[in-house]
């Protein structure tokens, strides 16, 4: 029989054979439709020690599920499904396969750290989101992203050589995101660097640094600041 | 003894023994008439472990309280009587007791208290079902005896739920009341778990935590935040048990919009405040009202607090709706003051 109101199930919820045959009886299709229960069995209880052992997961225990984390959030303004709010009260309570559903947009956090500045339980929501995608990516439930790749090569370059060279760096970066080695880009660069060699600017550089000139009308500005910074930080020692 | 010099109080929970104290503290005489054969009313009777918000044991906290009173001259005391027949009005009362003793008042305290939600009026939570299902009152208990154990076959057990809301906001049972305390007492109870019993987790299924006024971060945020007791909103439909012997609550889990079928090793009923159980006997002999929901009707509050429909007789406590101790106490204090207020206006009026 045909489900009629799919849309009412997780797609992953229906099982079904294109083609299969029971006893001689042909019941491909929908035929053998079957859904599988949704209701949850158990819970995970240490995968909020898990979260929390990542940078930023640390205060995710304290949550009481108020909303403002998501009511806040920007990505949530733009997808109803970015919910900052529901996915940590998954992470307390350890229901795994329901955060793996999203675990393709949690990533989307742009930092912009309204949840955390408004958050009255100081969970600190933002650091949750970046603890959830370095544990999604590092146990490869989604790709690496390009800067872990940036990081990996620098760290390597640091720890094998005490110092980074710049262009080995970026080498490295292309080679481990899968990137190709030539890129048009750096074509064009380098051809518009040969193009537009700044020997004025050159010149000029090497100038200031004998001769030390300063900033069109300073004036007194300088001296300003200066007097402005001495009582600021009077006033932070004295208050 | 004379009338003109004696408050009544009926019931030696929190809320009369702080009246008769209050009563005698200013120089009259108090006689307190309980039912059962103890002082101390339901923490002494239920076993009640470290009592909210100070964290003392039930038992040297209201200890106290009773010897305050068994030490003091100006207090009489009957155990196990009732107040069988009253008398005459306020100023010049004759309380007959069911021991056959007269007691002559000019006014009286009524505190009378609560009766605890039975659980077994709700038998989908498995209460009287199976073993492992417990009310708070009993969960104190274990508590005091410093052992968490299954009772069906002494396991540590792995996870324990507290529901929230038994015998409470419930229409269908006819509690249309929120019993106040519950909340607190629930947070308290799962910290004190998790101390005992280290490797147990604790689930609280709520539908809202009302931990009011100052027990907020006392309670229910050190409980979630420094003994990682689990908040799940849920309200658990029933409790049932799986083949291994687990306990199982079903329901649904309100964030998640999915049933949950979720294994369980204790689960405990955060059972609500019933109005006392006599309470319509008690209506009857004092010749009081009642509100709508059985507890014993207030007078208006502005000028006349702790007053009850009937001159001269007041009430504390968990008498007039759910309550907790240190309110019980407080209002036990002001109507043992109005009590004697009324002593010397009925002095000045036979002057």
């Amino acid at each position: 029989m045909a489900i009629h109101e799919k849309t009412l199930i997780d797609p992953d919820r229906i099982l079904q054979h294109d083609h299969l045959v029971v006893d001689g009886v042909d019941v491909s299709g929908s035929w053998n439709t079957m859904i599988s229960p949704r209701t949850l069995v158990d819970y995970e209880p240490d995968f909020e020690k898990i979260i929390q052992s990542y940078g930023g997961g640390e205060n995710v225990h304290r949550c009481w599920q108020c909303g403002s984390c998501t009511n806040s959030c920007t990505m949530y303004a733009q997808n109803v499904d970015f919910n900052p709010r529901y996915w940590i009260y998954l992470i307390r309570l350890g229901l795994k396969a329901e955060l793996m559903k999203d675990k393709d947009i949690i990533w989307q956090c742009v930092s912009c750290n309204k949840c955390t500045n408004i958050c009255p339980k100081d969970v600190r929501p933002e650091g949750v989101m970046k603890a959830t995608a370095h544990w999604l990516e590092e146990n490869g439930y989604t790709p690496k992203t390009l800067s872990t790749h940036f990081d990996e090569e620098f760290t390597h370059q640091c720890l094998e050589f005490g110092r980074i060279e710049d262009t080995e760096v970026m080498m490295g970066f292309f080679k481990r995101s899968g990137q190709p080695l030539v890129q048009t880009w750096i074509i064009n660069f380098g051809k518009n660097l040969s193009k537009h060699m700044p020997l004025g600017q050159l010149a000029k550089m090497g100038l200031n640094v004998v001769f030390r000139p300063k900033t069109k009308s300073w004036g007194r500005t300088g001296e300003v600041l200066a007097e402005y910074v001495k009582t600021q930080k009077e006033a932070a020692h004295h208050g | 003894m004379s009338a003109q010099d004696t408050v009544l109080v009926v019931g030696a929970g929190p809320a009369g023994l702080s009246a008769a104290a209050t009563v005698a503290a200013m120089g009259k005489k108090a006689v307190i008439v309980e039912k059962e054969d103890v002082l101390g009313g339901a923490p002494i009777i239920s076993g009640y472990a470290k009592l909210v918000p100070s964290g003392e044991w039930a038992k040297d906290a209201i200890g106290r309280m009773v010897s305050r009173v068994e030490g003091d001259g100006n207090v009489s005391i009957h155990k196990s009587t009732k107040v069988s027949q009253l008398d005459g009005e306020a100023g010049n009362f004759t309380a007959t007791l069911s021991n056959g003793s007269k007691v002559e008042a000019g006014s009286i305290v009524l505190a009378t208290g609560f009766t605890h939600f039975d659980s077994i009026n709700k038998p989908e939570w498995g209460f009287g079902t199976y073993e492992d299902v417990l009310t708070t009152s009993q969960m104190e208990q274990m508590v005091a005896t410093g052992k968490i154990q299954c009772p069906s076959d002494g396991r540590v057990p792995e996870r324990v739920a507290i529901l929230l809301c038994v015998g409470s906001r419930d229409r269908q049972i006819g509690r249309e009341w929120c019993s106040k305390i519950c909340c607190t007492v629930s947070a308290n109870l799962a910290m004190e778990i998790k101390e005992i019993s280290p490797s147990t987790d604790v689930f609280i299924y709520y539908m809202d935590i009302r931990t009011f006024g100052l027990y907020e971060d006392k309670f229910y945020w050190k409980s979630q935040e420094e003994f990682k007791t689990k908040f799940v909103k849920a309200r658990i439909a029933e409790v049932t048990k799986s083949p291994d012997g687990r306990l199982l609550v079903k329901g649904e889990d309100t964030l998640v919009k999915r049933p949950i079928v979720i294994p369980m090793d204790i689960v405990v009923h955060a059972i609500g405040m019933d109005p006392n159980a006599l309470n319509p006997e008690i209506a009857k002999t004092f010749g009081i009202g009642l509100e709508k929901h059985g507890f014993i009707d207030k007078a208006e509050q502005y000028t006349n607090s702790q007053g009850t429909t009937r001159k001269g007789i007041y009430t504390c406590g968990a008498s007039t709706g759910p309550e907790d101790i240190d309110t019980s106490i407080a209002q036990g204090q002001s109507a043992g003051s109005r009590a004697v207020a009324d002593l010397f206006s009925a002095q000045k009026v036979a002057v």
